[in-house]
């Protein structure tokens, strides 16, 4: 048996088709509109945030400007006073305020440099890092332990005592280096130096006084 | 949740299997649907069957809506999806010649492998007419790399280089359709019909 009710209405299959499409399709015109987030969605922020993949240690950041990595871009997240007390060489200051500033944007958002972002403790640029990353900028790193550890292991390295492992004495030799490269003067080197430059220098010379000519300014002629 | 395989939702290497899987269905589909006849095919273009044309429009236009509605309601995200780069002038050649190849041959590369498959002599002659095509295009390579290469657009949507707002234009276009397919039908009924 042909169920004709079925028939009759299957008859106008293509209207109702067509016009379930043009119903589907109204409905996302009238739809209320959100405004969408930008940048990277939460749970990759959370899983980015929980991850201590961002830290580099000072020592490994000294190692990079003591060979003058080019890819290297430091960021001071600090105040401008404390900026200009100290900060690592070349460092770009950014104050965590002016982090989302459409002036600091093209440092912050490219894929050239490693972004090293560093503050007295790897608080305030942890914060910045989290502030950037949500951006979905990328190539962020911060300093672990910011300019406090950077000041206690590289400028003022701790001598290891006789009783830790060779890598600590290995470490403490880097770090000593790596000090004098920042400019931090040993006073018992700069003492031995004295000595030497004394002995060899021992028959003083009388300074030859040369004098030089002052060029006579000309007056100025005319020209053609 | 988003797509599945940029996810992460679906490992990577599944991408190949999955793409297998669907080519058999689309094959299949394509072969019930009468697709793998050549003079349903060509019947667009004299006007005796209109099939392709609503077919694919239909895909495009039910896609199209319900990637709008999974995007709104955070299923999946579109800006995450692949967009084809446009190649203007290439992509506008390459179309011309496609066209002049449907018409002639009466299958579109997708269709004539599927008509292979069920055994049609013309079909078979057609993908060697294709295979030899790209035995010329990439013989000749040097000579057509400018167009190939250049004119490029970006990964463009019709939406951005019209800068019209998604929404209307999808409900714009479907109106265009469905209009569309009444006309096609109109004439298909005033044209001789076709026994094939």
């Amino acid at each position: 048996m042909v169920n004709r009710k079925l028939v009759r209405f299957l008859s106008f299959r293509y209207i109702i088709l067509a016009s379930i499409l043009i119903v589907l399709a109204g409905g996302l015109v009238l739809l209320p509109k959100y405004e969408k987030r930008e940048g990277i969605s939460p749970e990759t922020l959370l899983s980015n945030v929980i991850s201590p993949e961002r830290y580099i240690t000072t020592d490994e950041l000294a190692d990079r400007i003591i060979n003058q990595d080019p890819s290297l871009l430091l960021i001071d997240v600090r105040d401008k006073n404390n900026f200009n007390k100290y900060s690592l060489p070349n460092a770009v200051n950014i104050p965590l305020k002016n982090v989302l500033d459409v002036d600091s944007e093209p440092y912050l958002n490219q894929d050239q440099y490693d972004v090293i972002l560093f503050s007295n403790d790897n608080l305030y640029s942890d914060q910045a890092w989290v502030l950037c990353n949500r951006k979905g900028y990328k190539n962020l790193h911060v300093l672990k332990g910011g300019i406090n550890t950077w000041f206690s292991t590289i400028i003022n390295p701790k001598q290891p005592t006789e009783d830790m492992p060779s890598n600590a004495f290995k470490q403490y030799a880097f770090r000593k280096a790596a000090s004098m490269y920042f400019g931090v003067a040993y006073p018992k080197k700069a003492q031995k130096q004295a000595v030497i430059t004394k002995n060899t220098n021992t028959v003083s010379v009388p300074k030859k006084i040369v004098p030089k000519k002052k060029k006579k300014k000309m007056p100025v002629e005319g020209g053609c | 949740m988003g797509p599945l395989i940029p996810n992460d939702i679906i490992s990577f290497e599944w991408s190949s299997i999955i793409a297998i899987i669907i080519g058999i269905f689309f094959g299949f589909i394509l072969e019930a649907s009468g697709f793998s006849s050549s003079r349903k095919l060509a019947g667009v273009f004299y006007g005796y069957d209109f099939a392709v044309l609503k077919v694919f429009f239909t895909a495009a236009i039910v896609s199209l809506i319900g990637l709008l509605y999974m995007d709104y309601l955070g299923y999946v995200d579109m800006s995450r999806l692949y967009v084809h780069p446009t190649y203007l002038w290439g992509a506008i050649i390459g179309g011309a010649i496609m066209g002049i190849g449907f018409v002639a041959g009466g299958f579109c590369p997708g269709t004539s492998l599927s008509a292979v498959a069920i055994g049609k002599i013309d079909a078979m002659v057609n993908v060697v007419g294709i295979m030899v095509g790209v035995f010329i295009f990439s013989e000749l390579y040097p000579l057509f790399e400018p167009i190939y290469n250049g004119y490029f657009q970006g990964n463009i949507t019709l939406v951005d280089s019209l800068g019209v707002n998604p929404f209307w234009f999808v409900f714009l276009l479907t109106i265009v359709a469905i209009i569309m397919f009444f006309a096609t039908d109109l004439i298909r009924k005033r044209v001789k019909k076709v026994f094939y």
